[in-house]
């Protein structure tokens, strides 16, 4: 059963394209993550799902139904999902009474209601603080917090807007056990962004990436903001950063006049070449780094190469032992074409 | 010692001992609790307090629907409500007058030299301070505060509880002062009211006759009575605010 189901969804803001989906379901019981740097529109897409927002255009479909945004009819669906804020605020009153702000709403009675308080704080693990000030909590109890408000009223849908970024580790791996915990017992469906890839992978069963508003089918990794340079034969080239250029391969069905976006490499798609004392085959791109961190990741060593910016090479273990890189050398990078995309920065339609 | 700087120092002490005189007077006169003084404070206080009611009754849903309405002339109505702050109170006297005197509209209502004058007067002079005092505090309030209501599952009136709950203080901060401006102000109350002794008589206008009596006794006691509400008016509002645990 397919839980959300988006088509052709634009938002706006001050005639500005923040996010143009061209097609997106999300399936329900699952956890989802959606990966993108900051300004991608993840914050955006959250809101649009916890029905706060009317696109600008397109349909979305809730359970099957049409959603219509008239107060009337968005107000019951608002009630099936809860959304965590990135910063989440606390009403000025005690941890319990802003647990129970939304269960006074739905006319939830005392008892039960106090005994929704006790059962979601001890999920969270702020049973201590059942009578303290909301405001006097930490930033990590204040997120655990948050999680317990939302908890208390039993949401279909849990979204959480980087339910990680600005916690400390301890909390970070709460929280992370908690949505996992929620999602297996309660079979809550829960989406939820962050821009930490292995964090996505750790936690969630599918993964959506967002690039400048669209919906990519990269796996967020190598993402990078780069200039284009045109060049005299034709090419185009992207610079990464002063002296860090790679040709972009497919130009272009670039829309008129952009010269600003982002480019995502696939770190399958890049090949190491050891400089000395093999010579390396002639290539456009001669991208030079230098080996910074060496990590197993199931079938594959994670190579970090740091070319100016940090970049991920995923390699088999056979070519791994065929070449031993070692840590601190210096390499030469080679991209293959396919694994190159190029996001146009969002403009005006 | 010369004689000049001697009658200096005679009449510095006179004129000392003679507001020390008044102040021990007055504050004999406010402890023994003069039926004429109780009454002055009284209508005082009945007039004041119902107006700052009433004006804090229109003022805060109207500062409130302005500061979160979006609608052509936002901030030419802000801006008019900042102008109306300065408005003198003889000139809404003397505005409400032309309305209820004897050839007035409302004369039939014979309101002129009633509270009921009063009231409507200071009204007109503390809702634009309030609406204007509630715009401030609830643009204040974290957009947060909306928007986690509403994914609670709170309609409009209940997001709209919680933004003026969390607003509270500031609030709060202006129904105080409205209130303080109304119990000090004497235009109004002067000229609508006409200082009916037992009757319309206030505590600022009693002051300015006794002192045009010369009789300064009364005149000091009111002004400490005065001093007391208003430093009861703060030490209550700082109690509120300290129990919040902000």
């Amino acid at each position: 059963m397919m839980l959300y189901v988006l088509d052709r969804i634009i938002q706006r803001y001050a005639d500005r394209v923040v996010l143009d989906i061209d097609h997106l379901a999300i399936e329900a019981g699952g956890i989802h993550a959606l990966l993108g740097p900051n300004g991608a529109g993840k914050t955006t897409l959250l809101n649009l799902l916890a029905f706060l927002e009317a696109p600008a255009g397109g349909t979305m479909l809730f359970q099957g139904q049409p959603v219509t945004y008239t107060a009337k009819n968005v107000l019951p669906l608002r009630r099936r999902v809860v959304l965590v804020d990135q910063h989440p605020i606390m009403f000025s009153t005690t941890v319990s009474s802003n647990i129970e702000f939304g269960l006074n709403i739905r006319k939830v009675e005392k008892t039960a209601r106090q005994r929704i308080v006790d059962e979601v704080l001890a999920t969270v693990g702020l049973s201590r603080y059942r009578d303290a000030r909301a405001h006097e909590l930490s930033g990590g109890e204040t997120q655990r917090l948050a999680l317990a408000r939302a908890l208390a009223l039993a949401p279909e849908v849990l979204l959480c807007d980087e339910p990680t970024a600005s916690v400390d580790a301890e909390n970070q791996a709460i929280i992370v056990d908690l949505l996992q915990r929620i999602n297996a017992d309660r079979g809550t469906t829960i989406v939820f962004t962050t821009h930490d890839r292995l964090q996505a992978t750790a936690l969630a069963g599918y993964t959506l990436v967002l690039e400048g508003g669209r919906l990519a089918t990269t796996t967020y990794e190598n993402s990078y903001a780069c200039t284009l340079l045109p060049q005299a034969d034709g090419g185009v080239r992207c610079r990464l950063r002063e002296g860090v250029e790679i040709a972009v391969p497919t130009p272009p069905p670039l829309p008129t006049m952009a010269t600003t976006g982002r480019v995502t490499i696939g770190p399958q798609g890049i090949s190491l070449c050891r400089i000395d004392p093999l010579p390396c085959p002639e290539t456009a791109d001669r991208v030079i780094g230098t080996i910074v961190l060496l990590m197993a990741e199931g079938e594959y060593i994670r190579v970090v190469v740091n070319v100016g910016v940090l970049m991920v090479v995923l390699m088999d273990r056979a070519r791994y032992a065929a070449l031993r890189p070692a840590i601190g050398e210096t390499m030469l990078l080679r991209f293959a074409t396919e694994s190159l995309v190029f996001f146009p920065d969002s403009s005006s339609p | 010692m010369p004689p000049a700087s001697f009658s200096l120092v005679s009449v510095s002490i006179r004129l000392m001992s003679f507001f020390l005189d008044s102040f021990i007077a007055a504050c004999r006169l406010a402890w023994s609790l003069d039926p004429e003084l109780l009454t002055i404070v009284r209508v005082s206080l009945a007039v004041s307090c119902l107006a700052t009611v009433f004006a804090a009754l229109a003022g805060i849903p109207a500062g409130f629907a302005i500061a979160h309405g979006r609608f052509p002339g936002k901030r030419i109505v802000i801006t008019l409500l900042n102008t109306l702050l300065a408005l003198p109170t003889v000139v809404i006297g003397l505005f409400v007058y032309v309305f209820i005197s004897r050839r007035g509209i409302f004369g039939p209502l014979d309101l002129l030299y009633t509270q009921q004058a009063m009231i409507i007067g200071q009204f007109i002079l503390i809702v634009p301070l309030i609406t204007a005092l509630t715009i401030a505090a609830i643009s204040r309030v974290d957009e947060r505060y909306r928007k986690t209501a509403k994914t609670l599952g709170a309609n409009g009136w209940q997001t709209a509880l919680v933004v003026l709950r969390e607003g509270r203080f500031g609030i709060a901060a202006a129904v105080i002062s409205a209130f303080g401006r109304v119990i000090s102000e004497i235009g109004i109350s002067m000229m609508l009211g006409g200082n009916i002794k037992g009757f319309t008589r206030t505590m600022t206008t009693a002051m300015a006759l006794e002192y045009d009596k010369g009789s300064f006794t009364l005149a000091v006691a009111l002004g400490l009575v005065l001093m007391a509400i208003s430093l009861g008016m703060n030490v209550l509002f700082n109690l509120i605010q300290g129990r919040s645990g902000r």
